[in-house]
């Protein structure tokens, strides 16, 4: 069983200008750690169901820019809809990687639906018209899917089967949702040269 | 849902520099959905549920570009647990045009409750909304929408009632 923690550090290595936006749960605290050089590109949310969403609002809003979408099992059984969407639209430049562990970590690891090992998150999305949908269950073969899924033309989605065991030891990041879209905001005007949020006019 | 009704409509979006429309159909607006579709200067996405429309809608802010997410009353319901994380939580506005099912006058049983919930649904989620009765009031109203959320961080809606959609 791959670790997330490793993942996240293979992916993270292949990172550099893109934008994330990632989901609730242990996986915000690892990814604050794994790739640090992505912390102002990443916007940490606490939103079950609204990631990949999130996300392909991002991408067609940027429709230059890679997307990376750091979904889970949990996030996407709430909102499996988007698949629906994803496959219809079929972004160029959006790549989603969905943490499996099977259980909602975040809340003590009570199994997800994936647990039963008759849910395919990937087969689901290939019945939505998403070619490119893959349960991974290999190191190497992560880091190969993520190579080619971050040069992808169409929506590219794998299906991360990791253990459910927090990386012990890493720093917890301590700022709340408004902060964490603030320096996000910032990083996207800066980097992109537009005003998001920009000052009040004076009347 | 007149012509001219449809054309404020897509006018004060384009005003309000929207170029992002995310909608999940419904039947009083449905005049309004083909015209966006065919509108070269907006972007539609047809979504499966409200919810993930308000995602979406997120989304395209984070971008600097602008969004709104157009249905039916009854979809504020399916909305609302994305909604709360978004705009509560994070500060990400979504700014909402609906038709106003269940009004006083309507004649369907099972429009009640999308009548009955509206307001207070609007209410807890501490969003500000004007119920919009006159086509030439369209436009503005939507403009001072967005003008609103994207100084408070939060969400508005608008939302279009009596004649307009009857």
């Amino acid at each position: 069983m791959m670790k997330r923690y490793e993942c996240m550090q293979r992916l993270g290595a292949q990172l550099d200008d893109e934008l994330v936006i990632l989901s609730l749960g242990g996986a915000v605290d690892e990814w604050y750690n794994a790739a640090p050089h992505m912390r102002e590109g990443s916007l940490f949310q606490q939103q079950l169901g609204c990631v990949t969403g999130e996300a392909l609002g991002l991408a067609i809003g940027l429709p230059n820019r890679r997307i990376v979408s750091l979904d889970t099992d949990g996030g996407l059984l709430f909102d499996l809809g988007i698949l629906a969407t994803l496959g219809n639209e079929k972004p160029e430049n959006l790549f989603v990687v969905v943490w499996d562990n099977e259980s909602y970590q975040s809340i003590g690891g009570p199994k997800t639906h994936t647990a039963s090992g008759t849910v395919n998150l990937a087969e689901i999305a290939r019945g939505c018209g998403i070619e490119q949908a893959f349960v991974v269950r290999d190191l190497d073969e992560f880091e190969d899917h993520c190579r080619r899924g971050l040069g992808a033309k169409e929506p590219y989605v794998i299906v991360a089967k990791t253990d459910g065991i927090l990386q012990p030891g890493i720093s917890r990041k301590h700022s709340d949702g408004r902060e964490d879209k603030y320096i996000f905001v910032r990083h996207v005007e800066k980097t992109e040269g537009v005003s998001i949020m920009g000052p009040s006019e004076h009347n | 849902m007149k012509k001219e009704a449809v054309d404020a409509v897509i006018s004060g979006l384009k005003q309000a520099g929207v170029e992002v429309v995310c909608y999940l159909p419904d039947s009083l607006l449905k005049e309004l959905y083909p015209a966006l579709d065919a509108d070269p200067d907006i972007r539609t996405v047809q979504v499966t549920n409200e919810g993930e429309g308000a995602a979406i809608c997120g989304g395209v802010f984070l971008s600097g570009k602008r969004a709104a997410l157009i249905m039916e009353n009854s979809g504020l319901r399916a909305s609302v647990e994305h909604l709360a994380r978004l705009g509560l939580g994070a500060g990400i506005p979504v700014i909402m045009i609906m038709s106003h099912r269940g009004d006083l006058g309507e004649n369907n049983w099972w429009a009640i409750p999308h009548g009955i919930t509206m307001e207070p649904i609007l209410d807890a989620l501490r969003t500000p909304y004007r119920i919009v009765k006159q086509t030439d009031e369209i436009s503005q109203a939507i403009q001072d929408s967005y003008t609103w959320s994207y100084n408070a961080y939060h969400h508005s809606a608008v939302v279009l009632s009596g004649g307009i959609v009857r």
